[in-house]
């Protein structure tokens, strides 16, 4: 019997995702898994979590890990490549964090990270809201978006406009690799993954800070099916934030 | 010669620190231009963080790899480092903080000032933790205490905090750069390189189950018992025979031991008490003392911060006074030796 898929090495036997039915961070998680297996990095790599819905990420995953406070994942990860580097080992660290995270109340450690070409990986789930605490307006809320926090909608006269966080990653000199990808179809996917897979290469490769934007339904908070957020995402949300890769050290 | 600012750059180096992060603030920005150049020549890890925040937050990665860590801060930034300190402490991961103290609250000013005795031995941060926190009051204690706060660190997996004046940064001093005396501590049981022949490991402070959560800071309050059992230390000055004793930490310490000189040459049996590490407080053996002596002052460079610690271990029947030295102000003891013979007046006068 040929084998056609298997649960990817990197997660932990018997883990139960705990996120609500429909929602993408399982399946980004499952991405990132697989490509840690393909490039065998299981074994040499460092996980920072983060404050959100993926704050238990360590549950899921057979990877050593670190929880940062709330925003701070680049500056921990920052301090845990650099200080194996002087013991003479090169480990492979990347953080997974929540736009909340990544682009609100980090976003200061985020740039400057990408600025020093910090040899780091983030990956950074946008579902245009604060999830865990409830839907709330966050900095990645589209014009027009109604949260639990903009009941009218997001309007620019009072709550300004939306970040988009991976043209800002990849201004910044210090960045080998930015892309936004999404997960609203198997082709999609795919291309997900394979931005995922560069992002991880680049930082073995030694090229600088590489960031992937991962666009992502939140279904309970949208109050949409999973059917439904997946057609929001494709129809409305690359509108504000175009799929692609916005640098490519090694094309340009 | 060496002022207190560069000693604890060299004795971090000394005892083998790989890893430092920092922001500027005056006045204690020696230690961070001294130690960029010095780490960089031997590929040691210097990063200028964008922020105190993100300095505190690459220790705190930095640490998980077992390396030796530390950060140097003053005062008003130090209290961005809060957060931090307490994740650090439920999280168990050592690393070491530099204050070299500075006037507040807030932006205050750089004026030498002992006001963060509070935020060090209390805390900013949420939760019950603690922070080991020892007190030089020389510049050879600078570098002696450096050593320790890195051997206490590693040893109980406790941040440490090594609080000192900003006089004591600025000041130079005759000193001895000898060895770092203490043994390394093994940390391969804990530390994250990856899950390689083990099953992975996490360092996490959240803790969704009541039970575990509980028994969690059961655990930290049992590791913080045997500190304050065993690390306590302090410098007794002619107490054994004293009417009074004087109780100052720092460099308060350092002008209080003048004072008791100036008594003692007027026929004043006057004794010092400095509690060199302020968690643990020295309260076990301040009680002692307060059986036989009755009468202490306390004098500190702020509104009397160390002041409740001292009453709270002193016997019920002994009285303690208090001197407040206005921030800034290290001339001459004239003013405060005027303060304490109005103290002694009254003492005599009611025969206390
Ligand atoms: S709240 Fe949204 S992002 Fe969080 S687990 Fe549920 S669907 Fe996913």
């Amino acid at each position: 019997m040929q084998t056609i898929f298997e649960t990817p090495k990197t997660i932990k036997e018997n883990s139960r995702f705990s996120f609500c039915p429909g929602c993408d961070h399982g399946v980004a998680i499952k991405l990132v898994a697989q490509v840690l297996d393909e490039l065998g990095l299981q074994e040499n790599t460092i996980l920072v979590a983060s404050s959100g819905c993926s704050v238990n990420l360590y549950d899921y995953l057979e990877l050593d890990c670190i929880e940062a406070p709330h925003g701070r994942a680049c500056a921990v990860a920052t301090g845990i490549k650099r200080a194996h580097k002087v013991q003479g080992k090169e480990k492979f660290v990347f953080t997974y964090q929540g736009d909340g995270d990544f682009a609100s109340i980090g976003l200061g450690e985020s740039l400057h990270s990408a600025l020093r070409g910090e040899n780091i990986t983030a990956i950074c789930i946008n579902n245009t809201n604060f999830g865990m605490t409830g839907g709330q307006m966050g900095p990645t809320s589209v014009l027009g978006q109604i949260t639990s926090t903009s009941p009218q909608g997001r309007n620019k006269e009072t709550h300004g406009f939306p970040i988009k966080t991976a043209e800002h990653i990849a201004l910044c000199d210090g960045t080998s690799f930015s892309a936004r990808v999404a997960l609203f179809d198997v082709k999609n996917i795919l291309k997900a993954k394979n931005a995922i897979k560069k992002a991880f290469e680049y930082q073995k490769q030694g090229l600088g800070f590489s960031f992937v934007e991962i666009l992502a339904s939140c279904p309970t908070n949208w109050r949409l099916s999973p059917l439904e957020s997946h057609n929001k995402i494709e129809n409305e949300l690359t509108k504000t934030y175009p799929l692609g890769i916005f640098k490519d050290i090694k094309n340009d | 010669m060496l002022k207190g600012n560069i000693a604890i750059a060299k004795a971090a180096l000394k005892c083998g620190c790989s890893c430092y992060f920092g922001y500027p603030i005056t006045p204690q920005t020696e230690i961070g231009e001294y130690l960029s150049s010095e780490m960089q020549e031997k590929n040691l890890a210097f990063v200028c963080a964008e922020s105190e925040l993100a300095a505190i937050n690459m220790a705190l990665g930095a640490a998980s790899s077992g390396a030796k860590v530390m950060v140097s801060s003053s005062s008003c930034a130090i209290s961005l480092m809060q957060e931090t300190l307490s994740y650090a402490s439920s999280d168990e991961i050592p690393f070491v903080l530099i204050n070299i103290m500075r006037a507040g609250p807030g932006q205050g000013y750089i004026f030498p000032s002992q006001a963060d005795y509070n935020q060090s031995t209390i805390g900013g941060g949420n939760g019950d933790y603690r922070i080991i926190t020892l007190s030089p009051s020389t510049v050879q204690e600078c570098i002696d205490l450096t050593y320790r706060a890195f051997y206490l660190s590693q040893k109980y997996r406790n941040p440490a905090i090594l609080l000192a004046d900003g006089l004591l940064g600025q000041m130079a001093q005759g000193v001895i750069l000898k060895e770092n005396p203490y043994p390394e501590i093994d940390n391969s049981s804990w530390i994250l390189n990856g899950a390689k022949n083990r099953p992975a490991r996490k360092i996490c402070s959240l803790e969704p189950n009541q039970e575990k959560l509980n028994s969690h800071i059961e655990k930290l309050f049992k590791k913080y018992k045997t500190i304050e059992e065993k690390e306590v230390l302090y410098e007794e000055y002619l107490c054994n025979d004293a009417d009074i004793i004087l109780t100052a930490f720092g460099t308060m310490g350092r002008y209080s031991k003048a004072i008791c000189n100036y008594y003692r040459k007027n026929g004043v049996k006057m004794g010092l008490f400095r509690p060199i590490t302020l968690y643990p407080f020295p309260n076990k053996r301040l009680n002692e003392l307060s059986q036989k002596t009755k009468f202490f002052i306390d004098i500190e460079m702020n509104m009397g911060q160390m002041l409740k610690d001292v009453k709270l271990a002193l016997a019920k029947d002994a009285t303690c006074k208090f001197i407040k030295k206005p921030i800034g102000d290290w001339s001459g003891q004239e003013e405060t030796i005027a303060e304490i013979d109005e103290i002694l007046k009254e003492k005599y006068a009611n025969n206390i």
